[in-house]
């Protein structure tokens, strides 16, 4: 995690007990997002041009855009403008996933940047981001991933999201 | 200038006195930490030699705060096997536990683990560098030691 620059990049490393084909097939297909991604579930499977969408548990639209490039499984990009309502406004970042095998496992980079200055979304995702790849690591070698426990607020917030 | 550091978070599905204890007993060390082993007691004001499995110096240091199952700081942390890394000085490296929210929206808890390595100075910025390589590793080994019993990456000799 980096924040040293004005525009502040946020660069995150891991590394997963599995191949690429699996976490590429973990970032792209809604039916395993769901199963790490704390219920999302993301779709970006359809290649350069076609849309990242993700929804929620409540099954609101929380994301749909646009997919920068794909080059399964190597490297996926996509923009990142959430659209719930009570986020800050702020232009579309970029997200870049760099999927390298590893010493028979996958090294999986994400660097996530174009913010502007002072972005308060850059400090969302910058906490954001370590559990759900905390949590996908867990999926991915054991099978499941860390479970949310989707309180009473947590379920409110989901239901009134986007 | 602000000084070279490097933060790393990972959650882990542990219990923090388990987390404490893979983090203090030099035989679990010796299984998640490529190649090394810690010779230490963990009480504050002792040395830390991080040691190779063949016996040479690889890094020493030494406690300055060791709160069970919450905070570990290990100070004057310098590199020996790399003169350029051991020529960047002392280092500091916090290691905070805490049973944690994921995320806000998220809901739910997992063991929280949050690593702060800094530098004393801008010269040290090569060292946080060569360290921002390596904590991903070590820590990618240690959440699958804890989640699975098992090692991501077998220990080998590193030099």
């Amino acid at each position: 995690m980096n924040s040293t620059t004005s525009k502040p990049v946020f660069v995150y490393v891991t590394y997963i007990a599995t191949t690429p084909e699996k976490v590429w097939e973990a970032l792209t297909k809604p039916e395993i997002s769901e199963q790490y991604w704390f219920g999302y579930r993301v779709q970006a499977d359809g290649g350069r041009g076609a849309r990242m969408t993700a929804r929620n548990p409540a099954g609101k639209l929380a994301h749909d855009d646009p997919i920068i490039e794909s080059d399964p499984p190597n490297k996926l990009v996509y923009d990142w403008k959430p659209l719930y309502r009570d986020l800050p406004d702020e232009r579309p970042s970029r997200v870049t996933f760099t999927l390298q095998p590893f010493k028979g496992q996958t090294k999986l980079t994400i660097i996530h940047d174009e913010f502007d200055e002072g972005s308060k979304m850059f400090e969302m995702i910058s906490a954001g981001w370590p559990a759900v790849l905390s949590s996908l690591k867990s999926y991915l070698e054991t099978g499941k991933g860390l479970e949310p426990s989707w309180n009473d607020e947590a379920q409110k917030r989901a239901a009134a999201g986007a | 200038m602000s000084k070279p550091s490097f933060v790393y978070v990972t959650y882990i599905r542990t219990t923090p006195e388990k987390l404490w204890a893979a983090l203090t007993d030099p035989k679990t060390i010796g299984k998640y930490w490529l190649g090394t082993s810690v010779d230490c007691d963990f009480k504050p004001g002792s040395p830390w030699r991080m040691n190779f499995v063949d016996g040479r110096s690889a890094d020493s240091g030494e406690i300055v705060e060791a709160v069970p199952p919450r905070r570990l700081v290990v100070g004057r942390w310098q590199n020996h096997f790399r003169p350029e890394l051991e020529a960047a000085g002392v280092t500091r490296c916090t290691f905070e536990i805490e049973l944690a929210d994921y995320y806000p929206d998220f809901g739910g808890q997992a063991v929280k683990l949050t690593i702060t390595h800094d530098a004393e100075t801008a010269q040290g910025a090569p060292m946080i560098e060569a360290v921002s390589g390596g904590w991903p590793k070590v820590l990618a080994n240690l959440k699958s030691l804890m989640e699975t019993g098992d090692v991501t990456f077998q220990i080998e000799a590193r030099s």
